[in-house]
């Protein structure tokens, strides 16, 4: 993995930006600005553009992580129940009204709700003084369903409208991205991205197996805790930032582990711009395809990302055991 | 066997007229009668709010035994049998409501639903109309199946009324910025729900009510009937008015974010938008209130 | 400098161990070992090679007694510092992420923040995987897979291994090609190796064996007098008897009990 290709895969990221910023219902001519054209620009594509890019970057780099800690391939960042405690959690706040505070409460809800949901995952997963990954992974599948129930329970004796937002929260909508959520969600993802990086060689132990690890010279709870906690971070996140996104957590990591390894020092950032240009690709499509109604991204996720990841599987024989 | 009767029994003069015509007022009961409806229905059931709705204005709802869950207008379709939801209506509340028919709409109800009901031998009437201009016939029809024709005739002229002569808005006769743009019609945009967003499109009720007022929707590009609609299209779209359907007690502060980004349409610029009640959200009577109140709102 | 030879670098004093509270799965083990020593364990299923290694590895914990690396408490060194000293391979290796070659064998440089004496290629050359270099470990071999492993454990640089059953599952040609890699590390770089067995024909031709039975040690020292017919029966719950071949060597000879 040269520095070129890195380069090369950034310029990707960049250019996929760029084209999703200006393309989309209409085609924005940048060099020709009208003053609507302008206005949609800034105030409504660039900050859906961020955010999906936010939001794919931190869903990339949590499935990679998070894949390595529970050494199981089918691992995705909502497994952990992070997706539907949110969801319960910003339903609870509709419910009750507090959006009447401001903008930020619902947002700000669901991702208490996440970090909730990620503390107790922890708390059922710990024994004797670390995070266990078959623990970790039994209790989000529990906890998930758990909430998930909670959630339908409270969706079916409700009013008609909170049902509508409440789903929201579960299948994701990039339409409310706004300025005011950026800075906060920039700030965690980052934090996050830096925490998982900067421990990718613990993961690559880990991935190893505990002792493997241990010999190399990590402090395997430690490093598990720290990696686990950033997933938590980047994912609650991205949850408050547009809802629960699926497939990018789960087959973006695959997908770079077939193109470029398993390093995690490389999988890792290559799975948040991978993570993130798509995202962006798969929300410009979502808006455009049947304008002036809009597709929810999780779905041209699914569709363009699924027979790709079947290719790879058919083509290159990597994971075979 | 009465025109067997009276075909074949030859008398002469005015006996046999009188025969004639008994057999002839006999034999038109039984046409009329049989086999739809060899009486009129007094057990009903329906599975969709607009047709509960219609049934009450029309004076049926004595003999209403069951409406869905959904049925919450007029305030005593409230305290009705609960039958379940509109397309997961529960088979077995219904036949234990003993109807003798079950009216049913082809806007939600699923068409297996019917089959079910028809092979246990339970009668069913469908409403076919889905459109403003279908309604009244829509009424008459229904009227008539259930033995109310007076009522449902009453009540479709009074919709008919309201569709063809509608309140005509002032808004709507002067142009934009005044004469020059005269012929231009005002854009209309109805918003269901601000988050997500969701509008009316065409084949909407609100859609049949925004033409009729002589304004335009200006969602009309819109292949669904309530789409996911694209924020940056209302934008280039800029309507002259918009209306927020109060689906909600707090619909108005749910809907501040979208009204902030889309903060330079005309329509929010010169404070032209306007909080309508559900009563456009269903194919009834109360149309014709929904008619007024969003011509009322351009006074 | 500790250049001494046998000097003892690992030393177990007193050590019990428990899974379940109450119940001593190692019970009072005393044992050392010596700088450049090559020390096989043997010992029947679950008589607790492994968590020997395990504990010497500071992976399990001590409930009693203490471990001490160079002369120093096992548990006061910290994770690098330790990692540097002291190198533990599981015995199961079955890793189906697909890292390269290069990759794993890199790996053996985390606990460091300077390069090591030996550079990847050189560890690789000297397992012989010059030519799968780039390859993904799910393609190798399960013999190619350990040798990439020793690769990365000499990249490690640790002055003592700890390897828990090396040989298992592997063929009696890639058995005899890991041993004798291994006795050539133990010459060039002096350093000291403790492997977990179970096959008393190998155990036979080391210099130096212990041989367990239930968490107690049942002897230590050269296999002539460690591996009798007696303690092995013992330590093996079969009639065992060690007869010698015409040619000097000794071998194995089961006796059915029936």
């Amino acid at each position: 993995m040269s520095k070129i290709k890195f380069l090369f895969l950034i310029s990707v990221l960049v250019i996929t930006f760029s084209v999703s910023l200006f393309l989309g219902p209409r085609i924005i001519n940048p060099f020709e600005l009208n003053g609507t054209d302008k206005e949609i620009l800034l105030m409504i594509r660039l900050p859906r553009v961020i955010v999906a890019t936010l939001m794919g970057m931190a869903l990339g780099a949590s499935g990679a992580v998070l894949q390595g800690i529970l050494r199981n391939p089918l691992a995705d960042p909502y497994i952990l129940g992070i997706s539907s405690g949110s969801a319960l959690a910003a339903t609870l706040g509709l419910l009750s009204g507090m959006y009447m505070f401001s903008n930020f409460s619902i947002p700000l809800t669901a991702f208490i709700g996440a970090s909730i949901v990620s503390i107790l995952v922890g708390l059922f997963g710990w024994k004797k003084g670390g995070l266990w990954p078959g623990r970790l992974l039994l209790a989000g599948i529990g906890l998930s369903f758990l909430f998930y129930a909670i959630l339908m329970l409270i969706i079916s004796i409700s009013a008609n409208e909170v049902t509508r937002r409440a789903l929201l929260w579960i299948f994701g909508d990039l339409s409310i991205a706004e300025w005011s959520l950026i800075p906060y969600g920039f700030l965690f993802i980052l934090a996050g991205l830096y925490i998982c990086i900067s421990r990718a060689k613990a993961l690559n132990a880990l991935m190893l197996g505990d002792d493997f690890a241990h010999s190399l010279g990590f402090s395997v709870h430690r490093e598990r805790l720290l990696l686990f906690a950033s997933v938590a971070i980047m994912t609650s996140a991205s949850v408050s930032l547009g809802g629960t996104i699926g497939f990018i957590g789960l087959i973006i990591p695959h997908i770079v582990r077939f193109l470029a390894g398993a390093d995690n020092k490389k999988l890792i950032p290559l799975s948040a711009l991978c993570g993130g240009a798509f995202l962006c690709i798969a929300d410009m499509i979502g808006r455009t395809i049947m304008s002036p109604a809009e597709i929810p991204s999780g779905i041209i996720t699914a569709i363009i990302g699924s027979p790709y990841f079947l290719y790879l599987l058919r083509k290159k024989d990597v994971l075979s055991t | 066997m009465e025109l067997t009767y009276s075909a074949a029994t030859k008398k002469p003069g005015k006996i046999w007229l009188l025969n004639f015509a008994v057999s002839i007022l006999l034999l038109n009961y039984i046409l009329s009668a049989s086999p739809a409806s060899a009486e009129i229905p007094g057990r009903i059931i329906s599975l969709a709010p607009n047709i509960t709705e219609i049934l009450f204005a029309i004076g049926l709802d004595n003999r209403i035994v069951g409406v869905t869950n959904f049925c919450d207008y007029p305030e005593e379709a409230k305290r009705k049998p609960k039958v379940g939801g509109m397309s997961t209506p529960s088979l077995e509340a219904v036949v234990s409501l003993k109807p003798c028919i079950v009216v049913m709409t082809t806007d939600g109800n699923p068409k297996e639903f019917e089959q079910r009901l028809r092979s246990l031998k339970i009668k069913t009437y469908i409403f076919r109309a889905r459109t403003l201009t279908e309604l009244p016939q829509g009424v008459r029809d229904m009227g008539l199946e259930l033995g109310a024709k007076e009522k449902a005739d009453t009540l479709a002229r009074k919709i008919e009324t309201a569709i063809n002569n509608p309140p005509t808005p002032p808004f709507t006769k002067g142009g934009r910025g005044g004469i020059t743009e005269a012929s231009q019609k005002k854009r209309v945009l109805f918003i269901i729900w601000p988050e997500p967003l969701i509008v009316a499109g065409p084949g909407t009720v609100i859609d049949d009510a925004i033409s009729i007022l002589g304004l335009e929707n200006a969602a009309y590009r819109s292949k669904v009937s309530y789409p996911k609609y694209s924020i940056e299209e209302i934008i280039r779209q800029s309507p002259d008015i918009i209306f927020i359907g109060k689906g909600h007690e707090n619909i108005k502060e749910v809907s501040k974010r979208l009204l902030k980004k889309i903060a330079t349409v005309p329509a929010v610029k010169k404070g032209n938008v306007f909080y309508l009640s559900d009563t456009l959200y269903r194919l009834g009577p109360r149309v014709i209130n929904g008619i007024e109140e969003m011509a009322g709102c351009l006074k | 400098m500790f250049s001494v030879h046998n000097y003892p670098i690992l030393e177990l004093n007193n050590v019990s161990f428990s899974y379940e509270r109450g119940n001593n799965f190692i019970y009072n083990l005393n044992f050392s070992a010596g700088n450049g020593e090559f020390i096989g364990f043997l010992g029947a299923n679950g008589s607790g090679k492994s968590t020997i290694l395990k504990l010497a590895s500071g992976i399990l914990k001590p409930s009693h007694g203490e471990i001490k690396l160079w002369g120093k408490s096992l548990q006061n060194y910290s994770n690098k510092d330790r990692a540097k000293l002291l190198c533990y391979l599981p015995q199961l290796l079955d890793i189906n992420v697909p890292f390269t070659v290069r990759e794993l064998v890199k790996m053996g440089l985390y606990p460091y923040d300077i390069p090591p004496l030996m550079t990847i290629e050189e560890a690789i050359a000297l397992v012989g995987l010059q030519e799968k270099s780039e390859s993904y470990i799910t393609t190798l071999s399960g013999g190619e897979r350990r040798r990439v492993f020793i690769a990365m454990i000499l990249v490690q640089g640790a002055g003592l291994l700890l390897l828990d059953e090396p040989l298992a599952n592997l063929d009696i040609k890639y058995q005899i090609e890991l041993l004798r890699l291994l006795r050539e590390l133990k010459e060039k770089k002096n350093i000291s190796i403790l492997m977990a067995l179970h096959d008393i024909n190998i155990a036979l031709h080391f210099e130096k064996v212990l041989l367990i039975k239930d968490g107690t040690m049942l002897g230590m020292g050269n296999p002539e007098t460690v591996l009798t017919g007696n303690l092995l029966s013992k330590a093996f719950d079969v009639n065992i008897e060690i007869r010698k071949h015409d040619s000097g060597r000794s071998y194995v000879s089961y006796e059915d009990t029936n």
